[in-house]
């Protein structure tokens, strides 16, 4: 257990190493502002731990214990040839990288785009436009929150910039790849994202977030997502990080009257894993739907938070998530919709399933609905369970070997999370790299009796 | 092809075959009658490779090899299979992709290449018209919103497409009505050769006049207790299986 002072002591560091790293930015008053804020509510706030409700079955010791260094390497050497075994293969999508949370200016793939998108790095918008950025910046991800938040706003200095005018249609998907690398040091990686799309606007979205072979570092990620009236967003995410990595990551989306924000999220690597979803209507007749996925085999801690608010009437949302463990892990999902008094009229469904297949596997399922208006449409539910005998059964006695039944019947389990997934270039990846790590961690425990 | 010995198993500590002995000659078709509990599902999953069934005694030679060291898998590949009388679904599992895969891993099993797209598709068609199962159950997840009928037809199909040696069916007359069991009774005759050889499990006569067998057994408490043709099912069609086991007290 590490102590309170440790951990006062573990922010407090990153936040002194962190002044040079950032101070490169040209500043405007409004962002100093923002990020003296930050520090100062950073020395303030409390400190995760297992007392409160938040981190109660986050194991942090291993994140705390770790020292990190801000990562201050702009990777601008990256080739093309660099990254090959990360891209996408045929998407045509509009590409973009990121290095340690850092732009990359020699992998975009595109020199134009349409007219009304602008797809750049932040520390580019803040050079040419950065009045552009006052509007939106900070608006939905609050850093009075939480210490990570503040950690992030306060050594804020790159990260993805989208922005779509008033009814703009990004014509072909962009394809995010977050990259990250500890070369020398253990890094502490801080990408700031902000996507905004204005009325009537629609876009796909994908990000990626991978790294090259056993790298440590700890990735901070904040990405605020900005739905106006009647805009239309896809947004993909994998995670495949590293398996000595931590990966945190925060987004933070508004949705304004008959805006659609559809996620499908696939977390599949980082030895500790945080992947926070918040969701605020701010006015009627909007959708939200997302779909989740998390794969959790060996000595990995995954984590799935959602906060999910209608305080608005009318709106729609609906959540299912799903995990499969195969090894000595822990997952966790938890999963909150409030229905406000003022919500009538909302439907939300929240729904989270967990298939088992080893025996030292944890999960701890939380999803909670709280309702305090009268005319709603509104369910929760979670399963645990494990492979069912009789289906094996019945695939084997068709011929079908028992490991290759158990990733047949593990991956019948998670279709129905890319159901929805469009994208058919990445769904067969994903799927191809799920069946990967289901048949190695299948065979590996094949000793183990399964069912 | 098949030969059962003196076979003896358990469920939960209790006795459900009590020294079971049948011969199946390739080519023969056996059908094995009898009532509720007397074993006639119990012996097709031991066949299956099952399990959650003690064998205590007893032999299974199929093709001259212990089929009860076999795994199902392995035992799918030497040529048995189970029409069972209740198919599971199988959530999120293509039916089309999983009557591939399941081709495949036989074929591969077998040290034969695995059939092509093309091939395969014009099988499957060929073979779902001619049980009248409407393509769109193809394109589901295997059983997944069935009914009982496209159930059964769904397990004739695989039958149809993986060409076993040996085909138990179990009960596959069950909640069918006239019209399907004929057509399910069609695809099992055309199965039918010399070299093939068909176990019908059935608790009814009805589907006998459609599958003409050779043999027919009454199993009783375990054990089979009458032997003869076609004509056996028609007496205890008449008269039930009640005078049977009297007799067999007797």
């Amino acid at each position: 257990m590490i102590s309170q002072e440790a951990r006062r002591d573990w922010f407090e560091q990153l936040l002194q190493q962190g002044t040079t790293a950032a101070a490169e930015i040209d500043e405007q008053a409004w962002l100093s502002r923002r990020r003296s804020q930050a520090r100062a509510e950073l020395g303030q706030l409390p400190l995760p731990t297992r007392k409160s409700e938040n981190w109660r079955y986050t194991l942090l010791d291993g994140l705390l214990g770790q020292t990190f260094q801000p990562s201050n390497e702009a990777f601008q050497a990256l080739l093309p040839e660099d990254i090959d075994d990360w891209l996408l293969e045929d998407t045509h999508a509009y590409r973009i990288v990121f290095a340690n949370g850092r732009f990359v200016p020699g992998l975009k793939s595109f020199a134009e785009l349409p007219e009304g998108v602008t797809i750049a790095s932040l520390q580019q918008v803040l050079r040419q436009q950065p009045e552009m950025l006052s509007i939106w910046f900070g608006q939905t991800a609050n850093h009075s929150q939480d210490v990570f938040t503040a950690l992030n706003s306060a050594l804020m200095n790159d990260g993805l910039f989208v922005h779509l005018a008033r009814d703009t249609i990004l014509d072909r998907p962009l394809e995010v790849l977050h990259l990250n690398l500890s070369v020398e040091q253990t890094a502490l990686i801080q990408p700031c994202n902000l996507l905004v799309l204005e009325q009537g606007a629609r876009a796909e979205i994908i990000e990626r977030y991978t790294s090259t072979g056993d790298s440590v570092y700890f990735h901070n990620g904040v990405s605020e997502i900005l739905l106006e009236e009647d805009a239309s967003l896809t947004h993909l995410r994998v995670q495949e990080e590293s398996p000595q990595s931590y990966h945190l990551h925060r987004s933070f989306v508004s949705q304004a009257a008959g805006s659609h924000y559809h996620s499908t999220s696939v977390a599949l690597g980082a030895k500790w894993a945080r992947q926070e979803l918040q969701v605020r209507f701010q006015a009627e007749n909007a959708e939200c739907q997302t779909r989740g996925l998390y794969l959790v085999g060996k000595d990995q801690f995954s984590e799935q938070h959602l906060d999910v608010q209608h305080n608005t009437p009318a709106n729609s949302s609906q959540h299912l998530y799903k995990g499969i463990l195969y090894g000595a892990c822990r997952a966790v999902f938890d999963g909150r919709i409030l229905v406000g008094q003022a919500a009538q009229k909302s439907e939300a469904h929240l729904n989270n399933h967990n298939l088992l297949l080893s025996r030292e596997a944890d999960v701890v399922t939380k999803p909670q609905l709280e309702i305090y208006a009268d005319d709603v449409q509104c369910s929760h539910g979670t399963t645990v369970g494990q492979l069912e005998t009789e289906q094996l059964y019945y695939l084997r006695s068709r011929g079908i070997k028992l490991i290759e039944a158990m990733k047949m019947l593990c991956s019948g389990f998670a279709a129905e999370i890319f159901a929805d997934m469009k994208n058919e270039v990445l769904r067969e990846r994903v799927q191809n790299r799920l069946d990967t790590i289901l048949v190695r961690a299948l065979d590996e425990t094949s000793g183990e009796k399964h069912v | 092809m098949l030969s059962i010995k003196a076979l003896k198993a358990n469920v939960e500590d209790k006795p459900i075959l009590n020294g079971l002995d049948l011969e199946v000659k390739p080519g023969e078709v056996h059908a094995i009658m009898g009532p509720n509990g007397s074993g006639k599902s119990t012996l097709a999953h031991i066949l299956a490779g099952r399990d959650g069934y003690e064998v205590t005694g007893g032999t299974v030679t199929f093709k001259g090899e212990d089929l009860l060291a076999l795994e199902p898998e392995e035992r799918a590949h030497q040529g048995v299979f189970l029409a069972m009388q209740y198919p599971v679904e199988l959530p999120g599992i293509n039916n089309m992709v999983f009557l591939r895969e399941a081709m495949n891993a036989n074929r591969i099993a077998r040290g034969e290449a695995p059939i092509d797209a093309v091939n395969f598709m014009k099988q499957v068609r060929a073979k779902a018209h001619l049980l009248q199962l409407d393509e769109k159950l193809l394109k589901r997840n295997v059983n997944s919103g069935f009914s009982g009928g496209e159930k059964k037809r769904n397990e004739i199909l695989q039958m149809l497409m993986l060409e076993p040696n040996l085909a138990i069916l179990d009960e596959t007359d069950s909640g069918l009505d006239i019209d399907a069991l004929r057509i399910v009774a069609e695809g099992v005759n055309a199965l039918r050769s010399p070299e093939r050889s068909i176990i019908l499990v059935t608790h009814y006569q009805r589907l006998l006049d459609y599958i003409k067998p050779d043999f027919v057994h009454v199993l009783s408490a375990g054990r089979i207790v009458r032997s003869g043709d076609k004509d056996l099912a028609l007496e205890l069609e008449e008269k039930g299986y009640g005078w049977l086991e009297e007799e067999t007290a007797a």
